[in-house]
Protein backbone atom coordinates (compact mmCIF):
# COMPACT_ATOMS: atom_id res chain seq x y z
CA UNK A 1 0.00 0.00 0.00
CA UNK A 2 1.42 3.38 -0.99
CA UNK A 3 -0.25 6.55 0.19
CA UNK A 4 0.51 10.19 -0.41
CA UNK A 5 -1.39 12.66 1.75
CA UNK A 6 -1.63 16.28 0.66
CA UNK A 7 -2.78 18.85 3.21
CA UNK A 8 -2.66 22.57 2.81
CA UNK A 9 -3.70 25.96 3.97
CA UNK A 10 -6.92 27.27 2.37
CA UNK A 11 -6.26 29.06 -0.91
CA UNK A 12 -3.18 27.01 -1.80
CA UNK A 13 -4.94 24.98 -4.53
CA UNK A 14 -4.13 21.84 -2.57
CA UNK A 15 -6.83 19.88 -4.38
CA UNK A 16 -5.26 20.65 -7.76
CA UNK A 17 -1.82 19.65 -6.47
CA UNK A 18 -3.19 16.33 -5.18
CA UNK A 19 -5.02 15.62 -8.43
CA UNK A 20 -1.98 16.36 -10.58
CA UNK A 21 0.28 14.30 -8.30
CA UNK A 22 -2.11 11.35 -8.60
CA UNK A 23 -2.06 11.73 -12.37
CA UNK A 24 1.73 11.74 -12.43
CA UNK A 25 2.02 8.74 -10.12
CA UNK A 26 -0.83 6.75 -11.64
CA UNK A 27 -2.47 6.59 -8.17
CA UNK A 28 -6.16 7.01 -7.35
CA UNK A 29 -7.02 10.54 -6.24
CA UNK A 30 -9.41 10.99 -3.36
CA UNK A 31 -10.51 14.53 -2.47
CA UNK A 32 -12.55 15.77 0.48
CA UNK A 33 -15.90 15.71 -1.32
CA UNK A 34 -15.42 12.17 -2.56
CA UNK A 35 -14.34 10.97 0.86
CA UNK A 36 -17.38 12.64 2.45
CA UNK A 37 -19.62 10.81 -0.04
CA UNK A 38 -17.96 7.48 0.79
CA UNK A 39 -18.31 8.14 4.52
CA UNK A 40 -22.02 8.83 4.07
CA UNK A 41 -22.40 5.65 2.00
CA UNK A 42 -20.60 3.50 4.58
CA UNK A 43 -21.81 5.01 7.84
CA UNK A 44 -25.20 6.40 6.88
CA UNK A 45 -26.51 9.72 5.73
CA UNK A 46 -25.74 11.54 8.97
CA UNK A 47 -21.98 11.66 9.32
CA UNK A 48 -20.64 14.21 11.73
CA UNK A 49 -17.81 15.73 9.70
CA UNK A 50 -16.18 17.31 12.72
CA UNK A 51 -16.40 14.34 15.10
CA UNK A 52 -13.48 12.81 16.96
CA UNK A 53 -14.46 9.52 15.34
CA UNK A 54 -13.82 10.93 11.86
CA UNK A 55 -10.19 9.68 11.69
CA UNK A 56 -11.26 6.09 12.41
CA UNK A 57 -14.19 6.23 9.99
CA UNK A 58 -11.95 7.65 7.27
CA UNK A 59 -9.21 5.13 8.00
CA UNK A 60 -11.69 2.27 7.74
CA UNK A 61 -12.61 3.27 4.20
CA UNK A 62 -9.14 4.27 3.06
CA UNK A 63 -7.56 1.04 4.28
CA UNK A 64 -10.06 -1.01 2.30
CA UNK A 65 -9.36 1.04 -0.84
CA UNK A 66 -5.64 0.53 -0.25
CA UNK A 67 -6.05 -3.21 -0.77
CA UNK A 68 -6.67 -2.62 -4.47
CA UNK A 69 -5.03 0.71 -5.30
CA UNK A 70 -2.41 3.23 -4.30
CA UNK A 71 -3.84 6.52 -3.11
CA UNK A 72 -3.25 10.24 -3.14
CA UNK A 73 -5.50 11.62 -0.42
CA UNK A 74 -6.06 15.35 -0.84
CA UNK A 75 -7.89 15.87 2.44
CA UNK A 76 -6.71 18.24 5.14
CA UNK A 77 -5.55 16.21 8.13
CA UNK A 78 -5.19 12.94 6.21
CA UNK A 79 -1.60 12.68 7.43
CA UNK A 80 -3.00 12.00 10.92
CA UNK A 81 -5.15 9.12 9.67
CA UNK A 82 -2.14 7.14 8.41
CA UNK A 83 0.21 7.91 11.29
CA UNK A 84 2.80 5.12 11.66
CA UNK A 85 2.11 3.47 8.32
CA UNK A 86 5.00 2.48 6.04
CA UNK A 87 5.07 3.64 2.39
CA UNK A 88 3.62 6.98 3.31
CA UNK A 89 4.54 10.44 2.02
CA UNK A 90 2.95 13.34 3.89
CA UNK A 91 2.92 16.64 2.03
CA UNK A 92 1.97 20.09 3.27
CA UNK A 93 1.32 23.04 0.94
CA UNK A 94 1.70 26.53 2.39
CA UNK A 95 1.76 30.09 1.04
CA UNK A 96 1.72 33.65 2.37
CA UNK A 97 -1.71 35.21 2.87
CA UNK A 98 -1.24 37.53 -0.11
CA UNK A 99 -0.74 34.63 -2.50
CA UNK A 100 -3.67 32.71 -1.06
CA UNK A 101 -5.87 35.80 -1.36
CA UNK A 102 -4.79 36.18 -4.98
CA UNK A 103 -5.67 32.55 -5.72
CA UNK A 104 -9.16 33.01 -4.25
CA UNK A 105 -9.64 36.14 -6.38
CA UNK A 106 -8.82 34.19 -9.52
CA UNK A 107 -10.53 30.91 -8.68
CA UNK A 108 -13.73 32.28 -7.16
CA UNK A 109 -13.99 35.55 -9.11
CA UNK A 110 -13.82 37.69 -5.95
CA UNK A 111 -12.44 41.18 -5.50
CA UNK A 112 -9.55 41.64 -3.06
CA UNK A 113 -11.71 42.66 -0.09
CA UNK A 114 -14.09 39.72 -0.59
CA UNK A 115 -11.19 37.32 -1.06
CA UNK A 116 -9.51 38.47 2.18
CA UNK A 117 -12.77 37.96 4.04
CA UNK A 118 -13.35 34.53 2.45
CA UNK A 119 -9.80 33.46 3.28
CA UNK A 120 -10.16 34.48 6.94
CA UNK A 121 -13.41 32.52 7.12
CA UNK A 122 -11.85 29.42 5.53
CA UNK A 123 -8.85 29.64 7.85
CA UNK A 124 -11.23 29.71 10.83
CA UNK A 125 -13.23 26.74 9.50
CA UNK A 126 -10.10 24.74 8.77
CA UNK A 127 -8.71 25.34 12.27
CA UNK A 128 -12.04 24.40 13.88
CA UNK A 129 -12.27 21.19 11.85
CA UNK A 130 -8.73 20.13 12.79
CA UNK A 131 -9.38 20.90 16.44
CA UNK A 132 -12.57 18.80 16.43
CA UNK A 133 -11.04 15.88 14.59
CA UNK A 134 -7.49 15.73 15.93
CA UNK A 135 -7.51 17.79 19.11
CA UNK A 136 -5.34 20.65 17.83
CA UNK A 137 -6.20 23.48 15.50
CA UNK A 138 -2.89 23.66 13.65
CA UNK A 139 -0.89 21.10 11.71
CA UNK A 140 2.33 20.16 13.50
CA UNK A 141 5.31 20.74 11.17
CA UNK A 142 6.90 17.42 12.17
CA UNK A 143 3.81 15.60 10.86
CA UNK A 144 5.05 16.15 7.28
CA UNK A 145 7.81 14.74 5.14
CA UNK A 146 7.67 17.47 2.51
CA UNK A 147 6.55 21.10 2.77
CA UNK A 148 6.02 23.08 -0.44
CA UNK A 149 5.58 26.82 -0.88
CA UNK A 150 2.83 27.67 -3.37
CA UNK A 151 4.11 31.24 -3.58
CA UNK A 152 7.14 30.15 -5.55
CA UNK A 153 6.17 26.79 -7.05
CA UNK A 154 3.11 26.25 -9.24
CA UNK A 155 0.78 23.27 -8.91
CA UNK A 156 2.26 21.27 -11.80
CA UNK A 157 5.79 21.70 -10.45
CA UNK A 158 4.67 20.71 -6.95
CA UNK A 159 3.06 17.56 -8.37
CA UNK A 160 6.33 16.74 -10.09
CA UNK A 161 8.29 17.20 -6.85
CA UNK A 162 5.81 14.99 -4.98
CA UNK A 163 6.16 12.27 -7.64
CA UNK A 164 9.95 12.47 -7.39
CA UNK A 165 9.85 12.29 -3.59
CA UNK A 166 7.46 9.32 -3.74
CA UNK A 167 9.84 7.57 -6.13
CA UNK A 168 12.87 8.26 -3.95
CA UNK A 169 11.07 6.93 -0.87
CA UNK A 170 10.36 3.72 -2.75
CA UNK A 171 6.59 4.13 -2.63
CA UNK A 172 6.21 2.93 -6.20
CA UNK A 173 7.71 -0.45 -5.33
CA UNK A 174 5.19 -1.27 -2.61
CA UNK A 175 2.38 -3.73 -3.15
CA UNK A 176 -1.19 -3.16 -2.06
CA UNK A 177 -2.25 -3.72 1.54
CA UNK A 178 -2.87 -7.44 2.06
CA UNK A 179 -6.45 -8.46 2.90
CA UNK A 180 -5.20 -10.13 6.12
CA UNK A 181 -3.49 -6.95 7.31
CA UNK A 182 -6.54 -4.92 6.38
CA UNK A 183 -8.84 -7.28 8.31
CA UNK A 184 -6.68 -6.98 11.41
CA UNK A 185 -6.63 -3.18 11.24
CA UNK A 186 -10.34 -3.02 10.48
CA UNK A 187 -11.09 -5.10 13.55
CA UNK A 188 -9.32 -2.63 15.82
CA UNK A 189 -10.94 0.36 14.13
CA UNK A 190 -14.44 -1.12 14.22
CA UNK A 191 -13.96 -1.92 17.90
CA UNK A 192 -13.12 1.72 18.64
CA UNK A 193 -16.06 2.94 16.55
CA UNK A 194 -18.43 0.52 18.29
CA UNK A 195 -17.58 2.19 21.60
CA UNK A 196 -19.14 5.33 20.13
CA UNK A 197 -22.13 3.39 18.87
CA UNK A 198 -21.02 3.68 15.24
CA UNK A 199 -21.56 0.74 12.96
CA UNK A 200 -21.20 0.57 9.19
CA UNK A 201 -24.41 1.15 7.33
CA UNK A 202 -23.14 -0.07 3.97
CA UNK A 203 -19.89 -0.89 2.22
CA UNK A 204 -18.54 2.04 0.25
CA UNK A 205 -16.45 1.25 -2.79
CA UNK A 206 -14.59 3.40 -5.24
CA UNK A 207 -15.15 2.06 -8.74
CA UNK A 208 -12.01 2.19 -10.82
CA UNK A 209 -12.45 4.19 -13.97
CA UNK A 210 -12.85 1.86 -16.89
CA UNK A 211 -13.58 3.80 -20.01
CA UNK A 212 -16.09 2.36 -22.40
CA UNK A 213 -14.27 3.63 -25.47
CA UNK A 214 -10.75 4.90 -26.31
CA UNK A 215 -12.15 8.32 -27.22
CA UNK A 216 -13.32 8.72 -23.61
CA UNK A 217 -9.82 8.10 -22.32
CA UNK A 218 -8.43 10.63 -24.80
CA UNK A 219 -11.00 13.17 -23.67
CA UNK A 220 -10.12 12.49 -20.01
CA UNK A 221 -6.43 13.02 -20.84
CA UNK A 222 -7.32 16.30 -22.56
CA UNK A 223 -9.20 17.49 -19.46
CA UNK A 224 -6.27 16.48 -17.25
CA UNK A 225 -3.91 18.36 -19.55
CA UNK A 226 -5.90 21.56 -19.10
CA UNK A 227 -6.29 20.90 -15.34
CA UNK A 228 -10.04 20.60 -15.52
CA UNK A 229 -11.50 18.33 -12.81
CA UNK A 230 -13.83 15.61 -14.07
CA UNK A 231 -15.82 12.62 -12.93
CA UNK A 232 -16.61 9.63 -15.11
CA UNK A 233 -20.25 8.48 -15.32
CA UNK A 234 -21.06 9.74 -11.80
CA UNK A 235 -24.85 9.79 -12.20
CA UNK A 236 -27.63 8.01 -14.07
CA UNK A 237 -30.80 9.93 -14.89
CA UNK A 238 -34.05 7.91 -15.11
CA UNK A 239 -35.86 8.94 -18.31
CA UNK A 240 -38.70 6.42 -18.61
CA UNK A 241 -40.94 4.64 -16.11
CA UNK A 242 -43.55 1.88 -16.35
CA UNK A 243 -47.13 2.28 -15.11
CA UNK A 244 -46.02 1.25 -11.57
CA UNK A 245 -43.38 3.94 -11.44
CA UNK A 246 -40.44 1.58 -11.94
CA UNK A 247 -37.56 2.98 -13.92
CA UNK A 248 -37.32 1.22 -17.28
CA UNK A 249 -34.78 3.44 -18.98
CA UNK A 250 -31.93 5.62 -17.77
CA UNK A 251 -29.27 7.76 -19.33
CA UNK A 252 -25.73 8.06 -17.96
CA UNK A 253 -23.65 10.89 -19.44
CA UNK A 254 -19.97 10.05 -19.84
CA UNK A 255 -18.43 12.94 -17.90
CA UNK A 256 -19.34 15.51 -15.29
CA UNK A 257 -17.23 18.66 -14.97
CA UNK A 258 -17.94 20.09 -11.49
CA UNK A 259 -16.27 23.47 -12.17
CA UNK A 260 -18.62 24.13 -15.10
CA UNK A 261 -21.55 22.14 -13.67
CA UNK A 262 -21.69 20.48 -17.08
CA UNK A 263 -22.27 16.91 -18.22
CA UNK A 264 -20.51 15.83 -21.41
CA UNK A 265 -21.63 12.97 -23.60
CA UNK A 266 -19.30 11.64 -26.28
CA UNK A 267 -20.73 9.65 -29.11
CA UNK A 268 -18.48 8.17 -31.73
CA UNK A 269 -21.27 6.47 -33.61
CA UNK A 270 -21.92 7.56 -37.17
CA UNK A 271 -24.33 10.48 -37.43
CA UNK A 272 -26.98 8.27 -39.02
CA UNK A 273 -26.94 5.92 -36.02
CA UNK A 274 -27.28 8.46 -33.23
CA UNK A 275 -31.06 8.86 -33.40
CA UNK A 276 -31.67 6.65 -30.37
CA UNK A 277 -29.09 8.48 -28.28
CA UNK A 278 -30.47 11.85 -29.41
CA UNK A 279 -33.89 10.77 -28.18
CA UNK A 280 -32.44 9.97 -24.75
CA UNK A 281 -30.68 13.33 -24.60
CA UNK A 282 -33.86 15.14 -25.63
CA UNK A 283 -35.79 13.33 -22.86
CA UNK A 284 -33.06 14.18 -20.35
CA UNK A 285 -33.29 17.86 -21.27
CA UNK A 286 -37.09 17.80 -20.99
CA UNK A 287 -37.25 15.99 -17.64
CA UNK A 288 -34.21 17.67 -16.08
CA UNK A 289 -34.16 21.19 -17.55
CA UNK A 290 -31.68 22.36 -14.90
CA UNK A 291 -29.07 19.81 -16.05
CA UNK A 292 -26.52 21.21 -18.50
CA UNK A 293 -25.30 18.69 -21.03
CA UNK A 294 -22.96 19.11 -23.97
CA UNK A 295 -22.93 16.43 -26.67
CA UNK A 296 -19.86 15.76 -28.75
CA UNK A 297 -20.63 13.84 -31.92
CA UNK A 298 -18.20 11.88 -34.04
CA UNK A 299 -17.35 14.88 -36.22
CA UNK A 300 -16.73 17.06 -33.13
CA UNK A 301 -14.38 14.46 -31.72
CA UNK A 302 -12.61 14.14 -35.05
CA UNK A 303 -12.23 17.94 -35.12
CA UNK A 304 -10.70 17.80 -31.65
CA UNK A 305 -8.45 15.03 -32.88
CA UNK A 306 -7.32 17.25 -35.74
CA UNK A 307 -7.01 20.36 -33.61
CA UNK A 308 -5.03 18.83 -30.78
CA UNK A 309 -3.21 16.26 -32.89
CA UNK A 310 -4.50 13.45 -30.73
CA UNK A 311 -3.42 9.94 -31.49
CA UNK A 312 -4.17 7.15 -31.83
CA UNK A 313 -7.35 8.01 -33.67
CA UNK A 314 -10.47 6.81 -31.96
CA UNK A 315 -12.38 4.16 -33.87
CA UNK A 316 -16.13 4.55 -34.32
CA UNK A 317 -18.28 2.41 -32.07
CA UNK A 318 -20.29 -0.30 -33.75
CA UNK B 1 -12.63 38.72 -54.94
CA UNK B 2 -11.58 35.54 -56.63
CA UNK B 3 -11.36 32.54 -54.30
CA UNK B 4 -8.71 29.98 -55.22
CA UNK B 5 -10.18 26.60 -56.11
CA UNK B 6 -8.68 24.47 -53.34
CA UNK B 7 -9.94 20.90 -53.15
CA UNK B 8 -10.11 21.06 -49.33
CA UNK B 9 -12.60 23.92 -49.33
CA UNK B 10 -16.26 23.05 -48.96
CA UNK B 11 -17.47 26.67 -49.10
CA UNK B 12 -16.38 30.17 -48.23
CA UNK B 13 -17.86 31.24 -44.90
CA UNK B 14 -16.69 34.88 -44.90
CA UNK B 15 -15.00 36.63 -47.80
CA UNK B 16 -11.89 38.76 -47.45
CA UNK B 17 -14.03 41.91 -47.63
CA UNK B 18 -16.40 40.67 -44.92
CA UNK B 19 -13.49 39.74 -42.67
CA UNK B 20 -11.77 43.11 -43.16
CA UNK B 21 -14.99 45.05 -42.54
CA UNK B 22 -15.73 43.18 -39.33
CA UNK B 23 -12.15 43.52 -38.06
CA UNK B 24 -12.40 47.28 -38.67
CA UNK B 25 -15.63 47.42 -36.62
CA UNK B 26 -14.16 45.44 -33.72
CA UNK B 27 -10.99 47.56 -33.82
CA UNK B 28 -13.25 50.60 -33.42
CA UNK B 29 -14.85 49.07 -30.32
CA UNK B 30 -11.44 48.28 -28.85
CA UNK B 31 -10.12 51.79 -29.61
CA UNK B 32 -13.12 53.29 -27.81
CA UNK B 33 -12.76 51.01 -24.78
CA UNK B 34 -9.02 51.63 -24.31
CA UNK B 35 -8.86 55.30 -25.38
CA UNK B 36 -7.52 56.32 -21.97
CA UNK B 37 -5.80 53.03 -21.23
CA UNK B 38 -2.49 51.32 -21.63
CA UNK B 39 -3.35 48.60 -24.13
CA UNK B 40 -1.17 45.58 -24.67
CA UNK B 41 -2.34 42.93 -27.12
CA UNK B 42 -1.12 39.42 -26.43
CA UNK B 43 -1.29 36.94 -29.28
CA UNK B 44 -1.28 33.19 -28.90
CA UNK B 45 1.08 31.59 -31.39
CA UNK B 46 0.61 30.58 -34.08
CA UNK B 47 -3.00 30.96 -35.11
CA UNK B 48 -3.71 34.46 -33.84
CA UNK B 49 -0.77 36.16 -35.60
CA UNK B 50 -2.74 36.98 -38.75
CA UNK B 51 -5.80 38.25 -36.89
CA UNK B 52 -3.80 40.24 -34.33
CA UNK B 53 -1.80 41.97 -37.07
CA UNK B 54 -4.90 42.91 -39.05
CA UNK B 55 -6.66 44.11 -35.89
CA UNK B 56 -3.71 46.18 -34.66
CA UNK B 57 -3.46 47.97 -38.01
CA UNK B 58 -7.05 49.18 -37.68
CA UNK B 59 -6.69 50.53 -34.12
CA UNK B 60 -6.67 54.29 -33.66
CA UNK B 61 -4.84 54.21 -30.32
CA UNK B 62 -1.25 53.29 -29.40
CA UNK B 63 -0.77 49.61 -28.64
CA UNK B 64 1.97 47.29 -27.45
CA UNK B 65 2.17 43.75 -28.80
CA UNK B 66 3.60 40.57 -27.31
CA UNK B 67 3.24 36.86 -27.98
CA UNK B 68 3.24 33.59 -26.12
CA UNK B 69 2.66 29.97 -26.94
CA UNK B 70 1.63 26.95 -24.91
CA UNK B 71 2.80 23.37 -24.92
CA UNK B 72 0.82 21.11 -27.23
CA UNK B 73 -1.25 18.23 -25.93
CA UNK B 74 -0.02 14.83 -26.94
CA UNK B 75 -1.80 11.59 -26.30
CA UNK B 76 1.21 9.52 -27.30
CA UNK B 77 2.44 9.14 -23.76
CA UNK B 78 0.50 7.43 -20.97
CA UNK B 79 0.60 10.55 -18.79
CA UNK B 80 0.15 13.56 -21.06
CA UNK B 81 1.27 16.01 -18.35
CA UNK B 82 -0.28 19.42 -17.97
CA UNK B 83 -0.45 22.52 -20.10
CA UNK B 84 2.35 25.05 -19.62
CA UNK B 85 3.64 28.16 -21.37
CA UNK B 86 6.35 27.06 -23.79
CA UNK B 87 7.20 30.55 -25.07
CA UNK B 88 6.58 33.24 -22.48
CA UNK B 89 5.98 36.97 -22.93
CA UNK B 90 9.05 39.09 -23.50
CA UNK B 91 7.95 41.81 -21.07
CA UNK B 92 5.97 42.15 -17.85
CA UNK B 93 2.24 42.96 -18.04
CA UNK B 94 2.03 44.49 -14.58
CA UNK B 95 -0.24 47.55 -14.70
CA UNK B 96 -1.09 47.05 -18.38
CA UNK B 97 -4.56 46.69 -19.91
CA UNK B 98 -4.14 43.24 -21.39
CA UNK B 99 -6.17 42.07 -24.36
CA UNK B 100 -5.68 38.36 -25.04
CA UNK B 101 -6.18 37.80 -28.78
CA UNK B 102 -7.25 34.38 -30.01
CA UNK B 103 -8.05 33.16 -33.50
CA UNK B 104 -10.86 30.92 -32.28
CA UNK B 105 -12.51 30.02 -28.99
CA UNK B 106 -14.35 26.72 -28.99
CA UNK B 107 -13.98 24.44 -25.95
CA UNK B 108 -12.47 27.38 -24.03
CA UNK B 109 -9.67 25.22 -22.57
CA UNK B 110 -6.78 27.35 -23.85
CA UNK B 111 -8.37 30.74 -23.18
CA UNK B 112 -9.33 29.74 -19.63
CA UNK B 113 -5.80 28.60 -18.83
CA UNK B 114 -4.21 31.73 -20.32
CA UNK B 115 -6.64 34.16 -18.69
CA UNK B 116 -6.04 32.56 -15.29
CA UNK B 117 -2.29 32.57 -15.77
CA UNK B 118 -2.08 36.16 -17.04
CA UNK B 119 -4.45 37.44 -14.35
CA UNK B 120 -1.95 36.29 -11.75
CA UNK B 121 0.72 38.64 -13.13
CA UNK B 122 -0.84 41.86 -11.92
CA UNK B 123 -2.30 43.50 -15.04
CA UNK B 124 -4.55 46.55 -14.59
CA UNK B 125 -7.28 44.75 -16.54
CA UNK B 126 -7.62 41.69 -18.72
CA UNK B 127 -10.04 40.99 -21.57
CA UNK B 128 -10.51 38.45 -24.32
CA UNK B 129 -10.86 39.10 -28.05
CA UNK B 130 -11.38 36.38 -30.62
CA UNK B 131 -11.86 36.37 -34.36
CA UNK B 132 -14.18 33.36 -34.22
CA UNK B 133 -16.44 32.11 -31.47
CA UNK B 134 -17.84 28.59 -31.76
CA UNK B 135 -20.18 28.36 -28.74
CA UNK B 136 -21.58 24.97 -29.76
CA UNK B 137 -18.35 23.37 -28.52
CA UNK B 138 -17.98 25.35 -25.32
CA UNK B 139 -17.08 23.29 -22.28
CA UNK B 140 -15.60 25.98 -20.07
CA UNK B 141 -17.76 29.08 -19.54
CA UNK B 142 -15.94 32.23 -20.68
CA UNK B 143 -16.70 35.93 -21.04
CA UNK B 144 -15.66 37.06 -24.51
CA UNK B 145 -15.28 40.84 -24.62
CA UNK B 146 -14.78 41.28 -28.38
CA UNK B 147 -15.49 38.92 -31.23
CA UNK B 148 -15.76 39.19 -34.99
CA UNK B 149 -17.92 36.23 -35.91
CA UNK B 150 -19.94 33.51 -34.24
CA UNK B 151 -19.56 30.42 -36.38
CA UNK B 152 -21.39 27.11 -36.81
CA UNK B 153 -20.02 23.79 -35.68
CA UNK B 154 -17.70 23.27 -38.66
CA UNK B 155 -13.94 22.99 -39.16
CA UNK B 156 -12.72 26.37 -40.41
CA UNK B 157 -9.50 27.30 -42.22
CA UNK B 158 -7.95 30.61 -43.25
CA UNK B 159 -6.93 33.88 -41.55
CA UNK B 160 -4.54 31.98 -39.28
CA UNK B 161 -6.60 28.82 -38.83
CA UNK B 162 -4.91 25.72 -40.17
CA UNK B 163 -5.51 22.17 -41.23
CA UNK B 164 -2.32 20.16 -40.71
CA UNK B 165 -0.43 23.47 -40.50
CA UNK B 166 -1.62 24.54 -43.97
CA UNK B 167 -4.00 27.26 -45.21
CA UNK B 168 -3.29 29.79 -42.43
CA UNK B 169 -2.41 32.32 -45.14
CA UNK B 170 -5.82 32.31 -46.84
CA UNK B 171 -7.25 35.82 -46.49
CA UNK B 172 -10.83 34.55 -46.20
CA UNK B 173 -12.54 32.03 -43.90
CA UNK B 174 -13.67 28.73 -45.39
CA UNK B 175 -15.30 25.50 -44.23
CA UNK B 176 -13.07 22.49 -44.64
CA UNK B 177 -14.53 19.79 -46.84
CA UNK B 178 -15.50 16.76 -44.71
CA UNK B 179 -13.71 13.51 -45.53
Amino acid sequence: MAVVTVSGQPGCRTGEVARLAAQRLGFTHLGAERLDALLAEEFGPVVERAARTWPDMAASILLRLATTQHLVVGVDGAEEVFRGFPALLRVRVVAPANRRTGNLMLDDGLNRVEARRALAERDRESAALRKARFGRSTAAPESFDLVLNAATIDSAHMAELIAQAAGQQGLLEHGFLSPAAEAQLQFQIRLRLARHGIQPHGRAALPKVQFGHPSEEIFANLLDFYRIPWEYEPRSFPIAWDENGNVIESFTPDFYLPESNLYVELTTMKQSLVTRKNRKIRLLREIYPHVNIQVFYQKDIMDLVMKYGLAPQAQPQP
Amino acid sequence: MKVPALPVIDRVLFTEEQVQRRIREVAGEISDRYRDGNLKMIGVLKGSVFFLTALARELTIPVKVDFLSISPFSNHTRAPGVVRISKDLDESIEGEDVLLVEDIVDTGFTARYLLQTLAGRGPNSIALCTMLDRPARRIVPLKIDFKCFEIPDRFIIGCGLDYKQLYRNLNFLAVLKPD
